[in-house]
């Protein structure tokens, strides 16, 4: 670092003027050997869990890119990837993608850094520096703010919320349960959350005839569950949304719901995000409360990701592969696409090519569910919401149903 | 005379005009987009912690709830944008405002509040607001972007114009800070910092400058935190209201050197980039290390300079000359001769009178009843075994404590139930069992406190000092700070600040305790000198030797009650005296280690 | 009723670890801000016996997780002993506060919290963790209220061990010494107390019970390293609402706040029971700033 700085203040304009052409032929040379792309996510504070399965699933695509010959249109050049820890602020998010940018002015692209806020401040910097990047957020303000350099590879949270309610209707009706009339909401109040059911409020429970019953919003994290659940079991909804946001507050609902005697084989519950189909679920609470639960997600392990996962496991010991590690493996190739198209390591030109491109194969078109296409906003256009079932103590795929590893099952009441 | 306050003011204005050049320096040279950030994050976090310091750092009111005001900036800058367009250029000074506003409320009903307590009731204010927010629906405010209008909505491309505008704000703390620390204001919030009764008991307004310091402190932080939000640009309630948010103005300020104009920002400077170093180096390699070696970094440190980096450096540069400069020469007369004429003209009657004076703790009859006047121009003995209530009828006059019952008059006025700062500025000056002296601040300082309530400026007040060091003979020491003097300097240090008021009455608490004979000759000569000047004196002791030989009249409680009172030779022969305190007299002396315990407590 | 019920369960555990901090706080006036961290010590250490290295496993899903919530007492102990030899007791204590206004030893306990939460994240990874006992998930049912098996059963380890340690401080001689040496730090040195030893044992009792409390949480909540952070205001909140320096004022609090907590549910939105708790913090430190049970005691 300090290096860097000596050497920046050492370097007078007239000597890098003289040394110019030297120095810009250095550079060239290489950038034709390493491309460097970046990963900001958190490594450390309360959800270094998510960085580091993003970590899995960058380094496992960076690994099989230079494996297979590197980026062709750059005379086989070797991806890099560059991590820095966003760690549990904002700020320390936005020092992490300011240092990137100085410290590796020749980077291509980048995606992270998971947690919307901290995305938020993120891509602020990666878009004044016109660096392509990509992210599994949800939040729709990322995608609102006109930036052209940032692509949400996930269906932003209006969109998911849009989708859920006629999913479940959908659902429910293949399984041959009555059509369910009334729901209950027991949410976080978290800013994914509340964007999440927003559109529901709005008209869209109304939409579906669907009568709202129990409707409770708690700031994590929870201390008890019982007065919650307590209003579930004296309401009794046809079915819960259960809209938490940590592996904690998810055992303490879990198991509140079990002990009222409202398990999910008795109340289905439909539940939203990641963290409610990790394997350390199924640590801390008993596996039997988990079979049936249902969440949504943007990705998870899906047909056509037979061999990613088969490896993923293998590399990791991890026993599945959720959205944040096949998502990020996936942007990693996806970039490969675009720096290939764009045939130089120039993130101007990787960023009008993300904007062009529409993928059909290769493991990018793969990680992803859905087309591999953006608009001009930088949305995943038709990225659909993928839902995900435990079943015999595992998590997978249940919808869409021409992609799913499963057959999704609706509790009989 | 204000010549080396003023001398240390334009020394320290200087420092601020080199500090302000070197950060311009230092961001013009800088090209990287990311030492611009870092740099003006230290500068942020640096006026956090200064707003921070200007309560906490000098009054001793630990708040470890700042980031109230932090965020509450934050909120307003943010919010003004989103709801009403409004600009940072004034939504900034709004948030400065927000922040004074809370700061004021928050102050109000806290102040009743010390220690440890005032610290922990703080924490609750940023939480109960955190979630508040929270269910407001604020989770994640992103800022519009007005790329459009970048000067309007301090949107710019230059990363170093943030760096101008932190700067711009840093020069606004540390000028106030400044401003502070060399008036009355600063030396109000050092007296409430070393004793706030005594400060109270000094005629010093302890409330007012307390809620003054806390006001401009919220008003500075919340500015900060307003910019933090343009440069940060989404705001968070755990990123602007969260414990962590409140700890960092703390541990900068402890770091840097607590109570000092420069200890926060040196704190900022070397924490900030270095937890950004270590999240740089060690971050993507071993998660968590860069926690683990900054908690130990912070703990080495203190360890090593447990007041903080300035103090330490600072001790250790004027280690050698340490002795402080004499006394300026060219120091006016002292106008000492009024003070005494005015104090005589009142020698005749009764100056106090207590009627029936009683005061009760949970079922314990403290003071129960007592009658005593003081005769104006005497100097009045009030002795009684440890315990007896000597103390206790102290509080009551001076206004600690409200009598349950029974009347004070003082010079034909009642004063039962008047502040101390009050019944301080109707003339009535004490001291204290144990010596609280502010021991960084030099003997002049020290009295110079005093004067404060009773002077039209800060220069008459340092008159009014010097005078008054005169008196107990202690002109020489005015230069020394007050951690080198001895138990009998002490004494008369604590002596000449009751004094520099003027006082008509003067309430000596066991002023003679713990000194040795030669001591307290001395000591004797001086409070008899001040009687002669024409100043009441209402002495308490447990000892009866030196009394004997020092006081007009004497009063003797026991139990709280007044047992006997008239002329020294005749209350010794009273057989209730005799009783009640002679007897006791050999176990006091026995157990000496009981003044020692006062001395160091 | 089934709030009041809930509010008391959880208040049970909120009041073990209280009364660690309680204890710290009485005797020490050492406002220790890793408190928490000692807590998810505590609950890690129960993990590692149940369900880790299964040491503890042949006791079987219902005695096991309060057996190792019991050895985390002394494990922790332990740590807090060494922790204050070697480093509390160089910033604490009347001689150090004299010398630096007591300063140090909020820095310190602050560095203390990080270099425990992040050590914990490398040694324990970040993923949350839980002892899985069928308890969790299982209730007493009377009346129309229904009781959770395993905070039963906390509540009452909680309470048992609450009479344990107030029969200990009112009685041995070692509590006794503890509690002169609250008193009047100095006046206890010239009793003949050691007043270092006295602050040792408090520290070292303290974080321990405190840990105790962690250990029995395990069972009912899943954790990662980052945990005690949620608790250490919560205990700060029940200390100062019994009143500092108050044992019996500690237990009380922590329970009071459980029960705020959850009852402020019914009339409150759910979203702000963390500030109903702050309200009535608040108004009692202002009504009667000595805290419930606790008495004024700083002096002019």
């Amino acid at each position: 670092m300090d290096r860097r700085l000596i050497s920046k203040l050492a370097l007078g304009s007239a000597l890098a003027l003289a040394m110019g052409p030297v120095l810009a032929s250095g550079t060239a040379e290489a950038q034709t050997k390493e491309v460097k792309v970046a990963l900001i996510a958190p490594l450390s504070g309360p959800w270094a869990r998510q960085g580091q399965l993003m970590q899995m699933g960058a380094d496992m695509a960076i690994d099989e890119i230079n494996k297979k010959g590197g980026i062709k249109a750059l005379g086989g050049a070797t991806m890099k990837l560059v991590v820095a820890d966003a760690g549990d602020t904002a700020e320390k998010a936005k020092n992490a993608a300011q240092r990137l940018l100085s410290q590796e002015p020749d980077l291509v692209g980048g995606t992270g850094a998971w947690l919307s806020s901290f995305t938020l401040a993120v891509t602020e910097v990666t878009e004044r520096a016109q660096l392509p990047w990509l992210t599994l957020s949800y939040s729709d303000a990322i995608t609102s703010r006109g930036y052209k350099y940032v692509f949400q590879t996930a269906p932003t949270a209006d969109r998911q919320a849009k989708e859920v309610l006629p999913t479940i209707m959908k659902l429910a009706e293949a399984a041959g349960a009555k059509t369910p009339q009334t729901i209950g909401i027991v949410m976080d109040n978290t800013a994914a959350n509340v964007s999440y059911v927003k559109p529901m409020h709005e008209g869209g429970l109304a939409q579906y005839k669907l009568k709202l019953v129990v409707d409770e919003t708690y700031t994590p994290p929870l201390s008890d569950a019982t007065p919650l659940i307590q209003k579930v079991r004296s309401n009794r909804p046809d079915f819960l949304l259960l809209l938490s946001s940590n592996v904690p507050d998810d055992k303490m609902l879990l198991e509140k719901l079990s002990e009222f005697g409202l398990g999910v084989s008795k109340l289905p519950t439909i539940g939203s995000g990641t963290h409610m189909g990790t394997p350390e679920l199924k640590k801390v609470t008993d596996p039997e409360l988990l079979e049936g639960l249902i969440t949504g997600a943007a990705d998870w392990g899906l047909k056509g990701q037979e061999d990613i996962i088969a490896e993923f496991k293998k590399r990791t010991g991890e026993p599945w592969m959720n959205q944040d590690s096949i998502m990020t493996y996936g942007d990693m190739w996806l970039l490969k696409e675009a720096i290939e198209r764009a045939g130089a390591a120039d993130k101007v030109k990787v960023g009008a090519e993300l904007h062009k491109i529409d993928l059909k194969e290769g493991p990018a078109a793969v990680a992803y569910p859905g087309p591999v296409k953006f608009d001009e906003n930088g949305h995943r256009v038709d990225a659909p919401l993928i839902l995900v079932q435990w079943q015999k103590g595992e998590a997978v795929s249940v919808y869409p149903t021409d992609r799913a590893l499963a057959k999704p099952v609706w509790p009989k009441q | 005379m204000t010549s080396a306050t003023s001398s240390a003011r334009r020394r320290h204005l200087w420092a601020v005009a080199g500090v302000a050049v070197a950060v311009l320096l230092l961001s013009l040279v800088i090209r990287s987009a990311y030492y611009q950030l870092i740099l003006t994050q230290v500068l942020l976090w640096a006026v956090f912690a200064l707003a921070w310091n200007l309560l906490s750092g000098y009054s001793g009111l630990f708040s470890f709830g700042h980031a109230a005001f932090w965020g509450l900036g934050a909120y307003t800058v943010a919010l003004g944008m989103i709801k009403l367009n409004l600009t940072p250029w004034l939504g900034i000074p709004l948030a400065g405002i927000v922040g004074a506003t809370a700061a004021a409320l928050i102050g109000f009903p806290t102040f009743r509040l010390r220690g440890h307590y005032f610290a922990l009731a703080m924490l609750a204010y940023p939480l109960a607001t955190l979630y508040v927010f929270e269910w407001l629906g604020y989770q994640e405010l992103p800022l519009p972007m007005h790329r459009d209008a970048p000067l309007l909505y301090m949107q710019f491309d230059n990363p170093r114009s943030y760096v101008f505008l932190a700067l711009g704000l840093l020069i606004v703390g540390l000028l106030l800070t400044l401003w502070v620390e060399t008036s009355r204001f600063g030396m109000s919030l050092l007296a409430i910092k070393q004793n706030e009764p005594a400060a109270e008991a000094a005629g010093i307004d302890t409330w007012r400058w307390k809620m003054r310091a806390m006001v401009l402190s919220g008003g500075l932080g919340a500015m900060a935190g307003g910019l933090y939000a343009v440069v940060l640009l989404v705001v968070t309630p755990d990123s602007v209201f969260g414990m962590l948010v409140s700890a960092q103005p703390l541990i900068f300020s402890l770091f840097g050197g607590v109570g000092s104009l420069w200890g926060p920002l040196i704190g900022a400077s070397v924490l900030v980039p270095l937890a950004e170093v270590l999240n740089a180096e060690l971050g993507d390699i071993l998660p968590g290390i860069q926690g683990v070696v900054y908690g130990l970094a912070i703990i080495a440190i203190i360890l090593y300079a447990p007041e903080g980096v300035y103090w330490r450096v600072r001790d250790w540069l004027f280690r050698r000359p340490a002795e402080p400069p004499p006394r300026p020469a060219a120091v006016p007369a002292p106008p000492a001769a009024p003070v005494f004429a005015s104090a005589t003209r009142t020698a005749s009657g009764d100056l106090l009178v207590l009627r029936g004076v009683g005061i009760a703790f949970g079922g314990l009859r403290a003071v129960d009843g007592v009658d005593l006047s003081v005769r104006a121009g005497s100097l009045h003995g009030i002795i009684g075994p440890n315990g007896a209530g000597k103390t206790t009828l102290f509080n009551i006059i001076n206004g600690f404590l409200k009598p349950d019952r029974g009347s004070i008059v003082f010079d034909g006025g009642a004063i039962a139930g008047l502040r101390p700062s009050a019944v301080c500025r109707r003339g009535i000056g004490r001291t204290f069992q144990v010596v609280r002296a502010f021991p960084r601040m030099t003997v002049l300082e020290n009295v110079v406190v005093g004067a404060f309530a009773h002077a039209s400026s800060d220069t008459a007040a340092r008159q009014m000092a010097l005078a008054a060091l005169d008196r107990v003979g202690l002109g020489a020491r005015a230069g020394v700070t007050a951690d080198g003097l001895t138990t009998r300097e002490l004494r008369l240090m604590e002596l000449a600040r009751a004094l520099v008021a003027e006082p008509r009455l003067l309430l000596l608490d066991e002023t003679l305790a713990g000194l040795g004979h030669d001591d307290l000759d001395g000591i004797l000569g001086v409070i008899r000198k001040v009687r002669d000047g024409g100043t009441t004196v209402l002495i308490i002791e447990h000892t009866m030797q030196a009394m004997m030989q020092l006081v007009d009249e004497f009063s003797v409680l026991d139990h709280g009650r007044l047992i006997a009172a008239g002329r020294p030779d005749d209350v010794v022969r009273d057989p209730r005296v005799i009783e009640a305190y002679l007897g006791k007299r050999w176990m006091d002396r026995a157990a000496v280690p009981e003044t020692a315990t006062a001395e160091t407590a | 009723m089934q709030a009041l019920a809930a509010g008391v369960l959880v208040g049970g555990a909120y009041a073990l670890m209280c009364i660690g901090l309680g204890i710290i706080f009485g005797a020490m006036r050492v406002v220790n801000f890793a408190q928490g961290d000692f807590l998810m010590l505590g609950m890690y250490v129960a993990f590692y016996l149940t369900t880790g290295f299964g040491v503890l496993s042949f006791l079987g899903p219902y005695a096991a997780p309060v057996v190792a919530a019991f050895i985390a007492g002394p494990v922790v102990f332990a740590v807090g002993w060494v922790l204050h030899r070697f480093l509390v007791s160089r910033v604490t204590g009347a001689a150090a506060s004299a010398a630096t206004g007591g300063f140090g030893q909020i820095l310190v306990t602050l560095g203390l919290a990080l270099i425990l939460e992040n050590g914990g994240l490398i040694t324990f990874g970040s993923s949350p963790v839980a002892i899985r006992t069928p308890l969790s998930r299982a209730s007493f049912e009377i009346g129309s209220v229904l009781l959770n098996e395993a905070k039963c059963v906390s509540f009452v380890v909680a309470v048992v061990l609450v009479v344990a340690v107030y029969l200990f401080l009112a009685h041995s001689r070692t509590g006794k010494g503890l509690r002169a040496a609250a008193d009047n730090a100095i006046a206890a040195t010239y009793m003949g107390i050691d007043v270092d030893r006295a602050h040792r044992i408090a520290w070292s009792l303290g974080v321990g019970i405190t840990a105790v409390a962690g250990g029995l949480l395990a069972s009912t909540q899943s954790f990662q390293p980052y945990v005690g952070f949620d608790f250490v205001i919560v205990m700060y909140a029940g200390v100062v609402l019994g009143g500092l320096g108050s044992i019996l004022g500690a237990f009380w609090g922590g329970l009071l706040i459980g029960i705020v907590q959850q009852l402020s549910t019914l009339i409150l939105p759910y979203q702000l029971q963390n500030t109903a708790i702050f309200v009535v913090f608040l108004l009692i430190v202002f009504l009667r700033p000595q805290g419930m049970f606790g008495r004024l005691s700083e002096r002019t």
